[in-house]
């Protein structure tokens, strides 16, 4: 008997935060993950107006962790909506792992920096996020960098209003110039340090200067100009209508979610930009001063988040190490490539078209349904995995001073997967899908051609021919040792015969089997006739053999 | 010119939609070092499967013009054969970026919206072309592979 000291009545609170996580790690019966994100409807009563109202919430945790740090977040999606998007997100290690620290940072205002390969899945994340609060199709506001972003276009920019091509081309010209670029910065940094002046007088003064640099140029001095906010006040304050589209106040917007990608390849001057974003005790900034703008402020609307995502510095030769004071400003998570593990199971969710609709009709190219042969496609899935596996270690390693590098990414796989459906090849001989010529095919298209480095094609070209056909790449197979091509044609040829031949031969597989058998008869019959000649062989067995019924 | 490998290229801009994003592929025609091909006889010959219309990206155009033409084109459902002949700016590189990864063009202040989202047509691709040289030691973004599907490369 439990002593009563001991015994304790669970609060509703934690009978509810119980089930809460009894959601969130929930698996299927092949120990697939079903949890991560757990829909909840709530009755709540405005106190104003004591009307009851349905508000929609839902809970993000890592389903792969013990005891999962789980976050409620209010969302304008439909459960429709979030169980379709679930089913988007394949159940990786990794994507929770993003998911649950982007729900965190969320929910504390504070901006998340990912660090990590390519593969991550790091702005597929953003965008289902982005998805799981607002409902699917709603994107984030992106900005993307590249060491020619300009910080006009994070924050905000003078613009002439021109009416003929002719000016525009002009004026194009004269924008496009890096001196321009200098004298416009120059601009503000004087304004900035102008401190007796008004607001008023700062862009009276704004105007006054860019009119004399159009002067300077041989432009028309009378030229008007037009204020442009650039992505971080946008989204500061952006306001989702009702329709889906966007509107901007820039002190009673509500915010929106900006993700700012490829920071690590952002220029020191664009970094001090976004430094405005620091705000108190770890958090984005309330307001940011646009001295563009003669000093005039913005508010961060409540609903405003931003999220960094950056590859690792050593990938690639242009790429700077994230600096230590936007670091120091954000969460900043590291993460790793991806585990064999998942890359397995993304290859596996891909070649068994589980992410999408699948056709409702056999479309034209298509030899095989294979979408509707998970068998077919946990084979393909072993083969893809390990190829990606293996060009992504060679890639890894680079070439020397080449700029350009190829990181592989799952969309690669997705790619084959989707093209495989109907760009099939015929095996001439047996007339069905040539499953291995196939894929080698599309591998061509989708990760061969893009290499500049020829001899390395080859290489891969070489290996993926050995895993498909040659002795190292065999496997075990249903007893048997067999190469993936040999397995193929095995699986491709089950999958492809009909109901109807189907049953002709199991008849006939009975029918061989019946004739065995009428044959083991004949032989035995045959061996016992034989002794029971022989005079060697001892009376007492002739007996025994005599007492033999055959059936 | 392989016709079936353009073919093949072409069909696969066409039919294929990755999961689970659901969304088209920007294609890559690379020419290699010493190919003899002319970039004409390939905007021809695609001309002669799909409705295409060519952009030059060089020294004499601005990006907010290519912008502007890609906007146009797709406006009439038609594809782009985008031939690049300098390295991105910063502009056209993000719409570039959008465009591969959700299929659609995301401004800011365009056209009188405050973020302006259009949606690539169903029958419309973009097809980037250029020379491997180009590629390798003029494209300062060091991910450009990373914004194309399926690769055409000539030899």
């Amino acid at each position: 008997m439990p002593n009563p000291e001991t015994i304790r009545f669970k609060s509703q609170e934690e009978l509810k935060e119980e089930e809460i996580e009894r959601r969130i790690k929930e698996k299927g019966p092949e120990g697939e993950i079903l949890g991560g994100i757990v829909f909840e409807e709530e009755k709540v009563v405005d106190p104003e107006t004591e009307e009851e109202r349905t508000k929609r919430y839902i809970y993000i945790g890592n389903p792969y962790e013990e005891r999962p740090i789980i976050t409620k977040l209010e969302t304008g999606a439909s459960q429709e909506e979030i169980k379709a998007i679930k089913r988007e997100i394949i159940p990786m290690r990794e994507s929770f792992e993003i998911l649950e620290t982007m729900a965190r940072t969320y929910k504390h205002r504070q901006s998340l920096l990912i660090e990590g390969p390519t593969a991550i899945g790091k702005t597929y994340l953003a965008d289902k996020f982005t998805e799981l609060l607002y409902g699917r199709g709603v994107k984030p506001l992106d900005f993307y960098c590249s060491g020619q972003t300009d910080v006009s276009e994070l924050m905000a920019k003078w613009v002439p209003k021109v009416e003929t091509e002719e000016e525009k081309k002009k004026w194009n010209e004269f924008l496009e110039l890096a001196e321009t670029q200098v004298k416009l910065s120059q601009i503000t940094q004087e304004i900035e340090q102008t401190e007796r002046l008004s607001q008023e007088q700062k862009l009276a003064l704004i105007h006054t200067k860019l009119q004399e640099l159009a002067k300077s140029a041989g432009l028309s001095e009378t030229t008007k100009w037009q204020f442009q906010y650039g992505a971080v006040p946008k989204a500061m304050g952006l306001i989702k209508n009702t329709d889906g589209s966007f509107s901007f106040d820039e002190q009673k917007g509500v915010g929106f979610i900006l993700h700012i990608e490829e920071v690590g390849l952002a220029e020191p001057q664009v970094i001090n930009a976004l430094l405005k974003l620091r705000g108190k005790r770890g958090q984005l900034a309330e307001e940011i001063q646009l001295w563009e703008n003669g000093g005039r402020k913005v508010k961060a609307g409540p609903k405003f988040w931003v999220f960094f995502s950056t590859n690792p510095p050593e990938e690639y030769l242009a790429r700077n190490e994230v600096d230590p004071a936007l670091a120091r400003g954000v969460v900043f998570k590291r993460m790793g490539e991806l585990s064999q593990e998942s890359l397995l199971l993304a290859a596996e969710y891909y070649f068994t078209y589980r992410l999408g609709e699948k056709p409702k009709e056999k479309p034209e190219g298509c030899i095989l349904d294979i979408y509707n042969h998970p068998e077919i496609g946990r084979e393909i899935a072993k083969v893809i995995s390990a190829f990606h596996n293996d060009l992504n270690k060679e890639l890894k390693k680079g070439e020397k001073g080449r700029m350009q590098r190829i990181p592989l990414t799952l969309d690669d796989m997705a790619r084959v997967a989707d093209a495989l459906i109907d760009t099939q090849i015929r095996n001439k001989e047996t007339g069905r899908l040539d499953l291995t010529e196939a894929l080698k095919n599309l591998i061509r298209f989708y990760y061969l051609d893009r290499l500049a480095d020829q001899d390395l094609k080859e290489t891969m070209e070489a290996n993926l021919n050995e895993l498909l056909e040659g002795d190292t790449g065999k496997i075990k197979f249903e007893e048997k040792t067999l190469t993936r091509k040999e397995i193929f044609d095995i699986l491709v040829e089950r999958a492809s015969i009909t109901e109807e031949e189907k049953k002709r031969l199991e008849q006939e597989e009975i029918e061989r089997k019946r004739r065995e058998l009428e044959q083991a008869k004949h032989d035995t019959e045959d061996a016992i006739m034989l002794a029971l000649q022989n005079p060697n062989t001892p009376e007492e067995i002739k007996k025994r053999l005599r007492e033999i019924k055959l059936e | 010119m392989e016709e079936e490998k353009l073919n093949t290229f072409i069909r696969l801009l066409q039919r294929v939609r990755k999961q689970p994003s659901q969304t088209f592929d920007l294609g890559l025609i690379v020419k290699e070092l010493g190919s003899q091909i002319e970039v004409e006889e390939v905007f021809e010959e695609i001309k002669k499967i799909v409705d295409i219309e060519r952009i030059v990206y060089d020294e004499t155009i601005f990006d907010g013009d290519v912008i502007d033409k890609i906007v146009d084109i797709f406006r009439k459902n038609r594809w782009v054969f985008l031939e690049i002949k300098k390295d991105i700016s910063s502009p056209l590189l993000n719409q570039l970026k959008h465009l591969a990864n959700h299929n659609s063009f995301q401004l800011i202040d365009y056209q009188g919206k405050d973020i302006f989202d259009m949606k690539m047509p169903e029958n419309s691709r973009l097809i980037v072309f250029t020379e491997r040289d180009f590629i390798e030691n003029k494209i300062s973004y060091p991910h450009f592979y990373r914004l194309f599907g399926p690769t055409l490369s000539l030899k």
